[in-house]
């Protein structure tokens, strides 16, 4: 059973009010007595009552954490991060899986539009529709969007810029001195997957290096969708020297698929992955990855959100981050 | 056809009421500005067209729909707000196409849609452009061509010019102007600014307190002003109040401000004041409407229509000069020629042009004339 104020008072000896304003470091208790009834809190391993705390000062110190989707692992990094950067601030998460359903998030809006929590961080998602939209209306709802897109109203957010990190591995395989990269990305109709591609071809306009629309293959994100990819690239007539992969899963079946057909990385085929987690790891030879910003996209907007609950931040804040390429052995060219 | 059309529309806050029985026809293809000061309304209105807030009471269509309960992603509108986010790692193109895309409509569609809107907004040359290497007028054009792409019936528009400064908001003013001739669609557009509201709004209404004033064409609303509300409201310098009570002497009606001054009732208004004899009045006339009569030549100044006035602030803006004027209380501004001659503390004649005043009830607050 939780200990109450009430309870430490009773021990300590002393009124209510006094426990409350030794605990909350207000004036007009004596040094003994607030030293006491700390003691007494402290072993008694006393927790304010998070929700009357809030009433009272108008806030909950909790955080509403909408995700999008729950089987996304960069999805379930990022609410690592923002937890144990929430509680560094003595702040709570509350989870709220949406499913990307308008519904569902209409309903966990609740919990901002009621004060129940100070603010709210959405990770992923569609196109910011009308409930969060008519929530953003409110300057008492303080709200940060991860990686995710709004078209009528600004919103405070952290983006990844995909582009840039698929444009950035195929500038170091160019420097490896690989000609035919080949780009394995997700499925088309995606709007991230179109950013890497437009990385891709980015890149490639800018080097000597021909664009070649075979050697873009799109394709479901799974590891057999990786592994199939690969066989169907090889039969093409332009044999592709360099992979990469916009997919974590992808990146894992088309590795497989290259050493059962008995070649080597990265002498006969260079790869670069998708993700730096325990997937891409156990990869031999160690993979050169991908990877998003996972954790600062975390931080920055739980910092962002704090100052929006405090203070306000002093002007609109649209942060934008890049994923950084892990070079390892498999896209380092042995041989010239 | 996207006419839009509230009936007896209402919406409660608790125990607030931010918008009264609002019953208003909004033609289709035309452009309509809902103008008041802040917590009139006109926000709350704009939302409910929209679907983001539901209404109270009441009847809302789109084209001959009943909107009620339809979704406001179902309504076909766009709305382009004051603020908006161009995302900096993406270029114009990208920046107008990603909610297209997000909406998983056909790539070819997207880019006859997002060519169509640059070309409409003159920024083709700008698409492959990212925010940073763009103007504040270019910007505010790609947020409008967001809204473009979508191809909505109606465009909702709630102060989109209020974070640009003034030079660039004027010329946005005219460029919404030439968008909505060019786009040929209606357009409701919400503004504090009487100015805004004047120069762009094929229709204006005026709202204050939840409650529509009067809706009318610019020049309408500013000869003919339904009250005093909207006589103070449309126009810059505001028109000049002053209390007054009516007297008849003989045959003769006068709007009599207490020995200050005495003017005539013109007498194609007689019949509207006869009612009023001895009663209390306000009495209004804009500052434009007043003038010096030492520098006039054609106007034909008699004690009927005349005043005498102290100086108190001389203010010239170039092409006119401002006079704040004072008598026994009453404080007055007129906006007279730049030949003025005028100085602080001089004792000046001034006339009123008769066909343009304006005479109120002091307690309904509703125009006699």
């Amino acid at each position: 059973m939780q200990i109450t104020l009430k309870d430490i008072a009773r021990m300590a000896g002393v009124a209510e009010s006094t426990v409350s304003r030794a605990l909350n470091d207000k004036k007009g208790v004596g040094e003994e007595t607030k030293l006491k009834i700390l003691k007494i809190a402290k072993e008694h391993n006393y927790r304010p009552n998070q929700l009357a705390r809030g009433l009272a000062a108008k806030k909950t110190n909790m955080i509403a954490v909408f995700l999008s989707e729950m089987d996304s692992p960069s999805n379930i990094e990022i609410v690592k991060h923002l937890e144990a950067a929430a509680e560094s601030e003595d702040y709570q998460i509350i989870l709220c899986n949406t499913n990307n359903q308008e519904e569902k998030e209409k309903r966990y809006l609740s919990l901002l539009e009621s004060n129940q929590v100070d603010g709210a961080i959405f990770i992923g998602g569609k196109l910011v529709g009308s409930h969060l939209l008519r929530a953003s209306f409110s300057s008492d709802n303080s709200i940060v969007l991860v990686n995710r897109l709004a078209e009528e109203n600004f919103f405070t957010s952290v983006l990844t810029d995909y582009s840039s990190g698929i444009y950035q591995a195929v500038k170091h395989l160019i420097k490896q001195g690989y000609q035919k990269i080949a780009l394995v990305s997700g499925p088309k109709d995606n709007l991230v997957e179109e950013e890497k591609t437009t990385g891709y071809m980015e890149a490639l306009e800018e080097s000597e290096l021909k664009l070649n629309h075979d050697l873009i293959y799109s394709t479901e994100s799974s590891r057999e969708a990786g592994y199939n990819a690969f066989l169907k690239i090889i039969e093409s007539e332009v044999i592709p020297d360099a992979f990469i992969s916009t997919k974590e899963l992808t990146t894992i079946g088309l590795v497989e698929a290259i050493k059962m057909g008995g070649y080597f990385i990265p002498d006969d085929f260079a790869v670069v992955g998708y993700g730096d987690n325990i997937l891409t790891s156990i990869i031999e030879p160690p993979l050169t990855v991908l990877s998003e910003p996972l954790a600062e996209l975390a931080k920055k907007s739980f910092y962002f959100l704090l100052k929006l609950i405090n203070d306000g931040l002093d002007s609109q804040k649209i942060e934008v981050l890049n994923p950084s390429l892990i070079i390892r052995d498999s896209s380092i060219k042995k041989y010239n | 056809m996207a006419n839009v059309t509230l009936k007896n529309v209402y919406k409660r806050f608790g125990d607030v009421v931010a918008v009264r029985d609002q019953s208003l026809e909004i033609r289709d293809k035309e452009f309509l500005v809902l103008v008041g000061p802040s917590g009139c309304g006109k926000s709350t209105t704009l939302r409910m067209i929209a679907g983001l807030e539901e209404i109270s009471e009441g009847i809302i269509e789109i084209g001959d729909e009943v909107v009620n309960d339809v979704a406001p992603k179902d309504r076909d509108i766009a709305m382009v707000f004051q603020n908006y986010a161009l995302y900096p790692h993406m270029d114009v193109y990208d920046n107008m196409a990603f909610g297209l895309k997000l909406r998983k409509f056909p790539k070819k569609e997207i880019e006859r849609r997002v060519q169509e809107a640059a070309d409409i907004l003159g920024i083709e040359q700008l698409l492959k452009r990212k925010p940073k290497e763009l103007s504040g007028g270019q910007r505010q054009r790609v947020a409008l061509g967001r809204a473009i792409v979508r191809e909505p019936k109606v465009f909702l528009m709630d102060e989109p010019l209020s974070n640009l400064d003034a030079k660039l908001r004027v010329q946005m003013r005219t460029e919404l102007s030439k968008l909505h001739d060019r786009l040929k669609t209606t357009m409701i557009y919400v503004t504090h600014d009487q100015t805004e509201a004047m120069t762009m709004g094929d229709r204006i209404v005026v709202l204050k307190d939840g409650l529509i004033q009067q809706v009318d064409d610019p020049l309408t609303l500013y000869n003919e002003p339904n009250n005093i509300f909207v006589a103070g409201f449309i126009g810059s310098p505001a028109m000049n109040f002053m209390d007054a009570v009516i007297k008849k002497e003989g045959d003769t009606y006068y709007i009599d401000g207490d020995g200050t001054f005495k003017i005539r009732v013109p007498e194609d208004k007689e019949n509207l004041i006869k009612d009023y004899v001895d009663k209390d009045v306000v009495f209004g006339v804009r500052p434009e409407d007043i003038i010096d009569t030492s520098i006039t030549h054609d106007f034909d100044v008699s004690e009927d229509n005349s005043f005498k006035a102290a100086v108190d602030v001389v203010e010239p803006m170039g092409s006119e000069i401002y006079l704040y004027l004072a008598e026994q209380g009453h404080s007055l501004i007129a906006r007279v020629e730049a030949e003025s001659t005028a100085e602080v503390g001089d004792k000046m004649n001034l006339a009123v042009d008769l066909r343009k005043i304006h005479v109120f009830d002091a307690e309904t607050e509703d125009v006699i004339f």
